[in-house]
Order: structure tokens, then sequence, then C-alpha cells
């Protein structure tokens, strides 16, 4: 009888059901634990992705580009643009810096980035129809007292309307364009203005920036030319890698190393509740177990009978947590990135403890004589200390 | 007459250390070809666990046990292998499997020994149809009756047509009615099948239908 599993799973479709939905939903909570933290390190790079630079110069002692406090004096900085180390004419300023932009009247979390947008840092242009790019400063022969346009071009998930007005800092600044998300790490979206307007709203109209970039020059290697200048006193300079790694550890490593935690406690409860239903499950068949021993069942029928329900009720577990997690993520407020690879290897892991639990549950029951196995003894001392196991049940 | 089943220095304990219990101390049994024996004394004796070890579905602490002439090797031999082929059982509480209908549970014993499909339906049903339960063959236990429930272990322990058929009080939780009935299937079939039947009883009742009857008292057999 195929069908033998399916109809003792049928008559017990409750506790199928409910050992079902445990591994559901554990599975699901694990994969978007990790989809959280996949989400955040994908959006901590694609910012400085999209740049395009691969040396990241900031000020010395801060630590990184994006890590510690750095302004530098764009006019000290200068001189690097003749190194013959570096492109010509690619170092460019940029300012990056957290915003609590009032939109429509309410303080809002967002991180402004000013650059020049002949140079490296931010978008050369809008999304189609979607306005206009900012004008630019005369940056070079700029005089604090000149005036700058004070227009940005925002994210196109913010849903501001071109002509919008916002506010950062003690300033109104005007929406002209839209540009394609580049959200930061939970869901930041970033304002792209002018470097001189981001100095006004932000520095105090100092003319300061927070980091110069640049592009290595074609024959030479970016991370002996990071070295390079890293050498140097009064800055620290990065590649775009160990840029994206210390943006990683900052922003998404450090402060989620409660996630983490919660995450890894979350596997091994997972493991444990999953394995201890499944265990728990395979004993209360205990007396079933006896009986079709009891009329000839070899121990090797009993334990294919057995993994082949554990097996069932893992795989539909799995895969409907595995479909779950992509729903949750794609309903989820922030952006949750599942790794594909990521999912399998847990469901695969997960489907392993289900059928090794399982099959540990039943050898304990499978390795008793009959008689003792459908009386329900196996717990009793009488099981663990008598010679009554049955090891001539080998087949 | 051939013995079916010889059991030497059987021994069976439960517990360990204080709490030891010798359920069957150091008994001596044979069980002939096609005979109809009663095992009988009161509760707590060692009977259920004396057809157990006769019947390998317990393991003895010490003794020999030799089944139709085989010598039965109690720590590497496959034991499933002699349940399946030569040894039927038939319990107190039926212990059908509630999740199959009673066609179903006999057809399972046969699954287990890998008898064809076809073959194993056909011969469910006419084992069914034999015990009078042709008209429940798509019923689950829990639509039947005691009786109805016996017979169709009775008709599973058939199944695989074994040599000995070892019944654990099967009258116990049936009525005098039910509990005739059940004897006179049992002589018949047994004459049918040309099986050895090994009866576990309280049931004074059923003595007559006894080719003979073996006493117990305090895990020893004090007459046979």
């Amino acid at each position: 009888m195929k069908s033998f599993f399916l109809k003792d799973m049928q008559y017990r479709r409750a506790r199928v059901v409910l050992t079902s939905l445990g591994i559901t939903v554990l599975i699901s909570l694990i994969l978007l634990l990790g989809g959280i933290m996949n989400g955040m390190r994908i959006q901590a790079q694609q910012y400085v992705k999209s740049t395009g630079a691969d040396i990241w110069i900031s000020a010395e002692g801060s630590g990184g580009a994006f890590i510690g406090f750095s302004l530098l004096i764009e006019e000290n900085m200068a001189p690097l643009n003749t190194r013959r180390e570096l492109k010509e004419g690619s170092l460019s300023p940029l300012i990056f810096a957290q915003a609590r932009p009032i939109i429509r009247g309410k303080s809002t979390k967002a991180i402004v980035v000013g650059y020049m947008t002949d140079k490296y840092g931010g978008p050369k242009q809008v999304l189609d129809g979607e306005g206009r790019m900012f004008k630019s400063s005369e940056f070079q022969d700029y005089r604090p007292e000149d005036p700058i346009p004070l227009e940005v071009i925002v994210d196109e998930k913010m849903g501001l309307e071109i002509g919008e007005q916002i506010t950062i800092g003690t300033e109104a600044v005007k929406v002209v364009g839209k540009t394609s998300s580049l959200m930061f790490v939970l869901d930041t979206p970033l304002i792209f203005m002018d470097v001189r307007v981001a100095q006004k709203v932000l520095l105090g109209n100092y003319p300061r920036v927070n980091m110069m970039i640049a592009k290595a020059n074609e024959n030479r290697e970016p991370e002996k030319v990071a070295a390079f200048f890293d050498a140097e006193e009064k800055m620290e300079a990065r590649t775009m890698n160990q840029t994206l790694d210390d943006i990683i550890a900052y922003y998404v490593d450090e402060p989620m190393k409660a996630v983490q935690f919660l995450r890894v406690m979350l596997w091994i409860v997972a493991g444990l509740l999953v394995g201890m239903i499944t265990y728990v499950t395979m004993l209360e068949k205990t007396q079933e177990i006896g009986v079709l021993k009891a009329i000839g069942a070899s121990n090797s029928y009993v334990m294919t009978h057995l993994l082949k329900q554990v097996a069932l009720i893992s795989v539909v577990g799995v895969t409907i947590g595995f479909c779950l997690a992509y729903v949750f993520a794609a309903a989820a407020p922030i952006f949750v990135a599942i790794n594909l690879v990521e999912s399998i290897i847990v469901a695969g892991i997960s489907f392993i403890v289900c059928c090794g639990s399982g099959y540990l549950a039943a050898r304990k029951v499978i390795m008793v004589d009959p008689l003792i196995a459908f009386r329900g003894e196996i717990d009793g001392g009488m099981f663990r200390h008598s010679p009554t196991v049955a090891y001539s049940d080998a087949s | 007459m051939t013995a079916i089943i010889e059991g030497i220095g059987l021994t069976k304990r439960f517990g360990y250390g204080d709490a030891a219990v010798v359920a069957i101390d150091s008994v001596d049994i044979r069980i002939d070809e096609r005979e109809l024996v009663m095992i009988m004394g009161d509760s707590g004796c060692g009977k259920t666990t004396l057809i157990s070890l006769l019947g390998c579905i317990l393991t003895p602490d010490a003794g020999e046990l030799r089944i139709d002439g085989e010598e039965i090797d109690l720590t590497g031999q496959d034991l499933s292998l002699i349940r399946r082929q030569k040894i039927g059982f038939v319990f107190q509480l039926f212990h059908l499997l509630p999740y199959l209908t009673a066609l179903e549970n006999v057809m399972v014993a046969m699954d287990i020994a890998k008898t064809d499909k076809s073959e194993a339906e056909d011969r469910s049903i006419e084992l069914l149809t034999r015990v009078g339960l042709s008209d429940r063959l798509h019923h689950r236990p829990a639509q039947m009756s005691g009786g109805e429930k016996q017979r169709v272990s009775f008709a599973r322990a058939l199944a695989n047509r074994p040599k000995v058929i070892f019944a654990d009080e099967p009258t116990a939780n049936l009525d005098s009615r039910q509990s005739d009935n059940l004897m006179n299937l049992i002589q018949e079939l047994r004459q049918e099948h040309q099986t050895t039947v090994v009866i576990v009883t309280h049931h004074e009742g059923l003595k007559e239908n006894a080719d003979r009857i073996v006493y117990m008292k305090d895990g020893k057999v004090i007459t046979s």
C-alpha cells in the first residue's frame, strides 16, 4: 500500500498541519531576518557603486569616508588633481550627510548628497519625463555671498512632486527632478544637490566637503593608489571595495549585531523546535510502530514509513515557509532582499534537521521489542536499563 | 506430534536492580503442531509475557527458543522475518491501525510481507468474508464493535498463513455471545488453515475448546 503513510497523515491531519505550520513560520522568519540584513547590505553599497569612483579620500582620523566625522578643505585637496596616480580631472568634492528635511510639514529621514554634476558623486540625469537636473553653481570661483540655485533632485520613491518645496536646515529648496532610486540603509532616501547648496544648507556656508572621490589612473591599481594617498598626512584613502566593506561594517554589521544574534538564536530555536516537534510526533506513534513490528514489519519498513511522513511534512512546511518569506518580503515596509542561495541552504538544513530528528526518534522506537513499543513503555525505566532492546531486528 | 514451538529455560526480567521483577522464570514449554493450547493463570502470573517471548515480540534474558524446527538466534537473527512468516498475533485490545479500514488493516500485514497488491486485496477480502465481515470491509476500527474488531484482528493474523497464532485474552473485551462466536470461529479457522493456536485467557468457560491447558503461577508453568 503505497498510500499507507498518506492515510496515516490524513487521519492525523491536525497534527500534520500544526507541524508544517511550525516549520513554515520558523523558515519564513529565518529567511526574512536574513533578507532584511541582505537588503541593508545591498542598500549600503548601491550609492557608492553608482558613483563610479574607485578612490575615496576622507580627513585624517575619520576612519574612512563614511565612518567618522570628516571635513576637508577642498582648496587643500586641489593639488591632488595634478597627481598622475589619479585620472586627470577626476577628483570630485562630495558631501554625504544625514539630514532631517521637513517635507509637507513633517520631519523626515534622508541623506543629503552634494556633488558637482560634471564630476563623480551623483546622477548625471533625471528619469525620463521627471523634471530636470538642478542648476550648477560656479564652484571654482565661488564666494560665500554669491547667490546659489536652491534646487534639488530627489529619489523617485520619496513621493515628492516636481516644483514642491522642502526645507533642509533653515533653507527651503525646490524639487526640480527625480532620479532612479538609490536608497541608503533602511530605505533612507537620497536628496541630490549641488555641492555649494549642500554647503549652504548643512555646513553654514563654509567651503568644506566630507570627502573627495576620484578615479585611479587607468594604468594604476586602485589598491596601490589608495595606499599611496593613505600614507600621506591629513587624509585617509580607501578603494571602493574597502569603502564598501567599511560601510557594511559600520551601517549594517555593527548596528545589526543584535539582529544577527537573534538570527543565530532563531536558527538554534528553529532547529530545536522542529526537531522536538518531529521527535515527539514520532514518539506518539510508538504503539502503532509496535503493532507494525508485531505483525512482522522489519525496522527498515517501519523507518521508511515514518521517514516518508517526516519528509513530506518537512517539504510542505519548508516550501510554504519559503514562499511566505518572499510574500512577506514584498509586503515589508523596508527593503528585504532574500538571497535565493541562502534560502535553498536554509530549506536544505531545515529538511535535514526534520528528517534527522524524525530518524532519531523513530530509531529509538524501532530498536525496542514490539511488546515494549505498543505498551508505550519506551520512556520507562524498564526500557532504559533492561536488555529488551531487539538488536536482532536489524533488517 | 511434531513440536512447532519449544522454549527451554526462558527467563524474562523487567526493571533493574532492586526494582527488577522476574516475569518468566526458567520456563520450559512445548507446543505441538495444530494444537490449541490455552495458557491460564492469575493476573500478573506472566501469561502475556510468555506468549510474547514465544511469539518473538519480546526478547528473553535467558533461554532457548525453537520455532518450526529452527533454532532462533535471539541476538543476531532478523526476528521480523520469523514474525512475518510464522507467527500471527491477536491482541486483547485489537491494536488495529485506526486510520485504515478493515480491508486495509488486513492488507497491511501482506504489504509488509511484500505480497502483490491485488493478491493481497483478494486474500484480505476472502479472509474478512470468512470471519463474517464482508459488509464491513471499508469501515474503520472506530466504526466497528469490539467483536468485529477482534475478527479483523484474526483475519490480519491469518493474512500471511502463519504456523502459529498467539491470541492474548481475545475474548476479554467481548460479551459472552461474542466470545462464543469468536471461539467457534477460531476452531473453524484452525481446522481450515491447519494452524496452531495459543490462547491466553482468564475465561474458564473457554477451557472446553482447548486440546491442552498450561497453568502458570508467579512466572512458572505449574501444570502442562
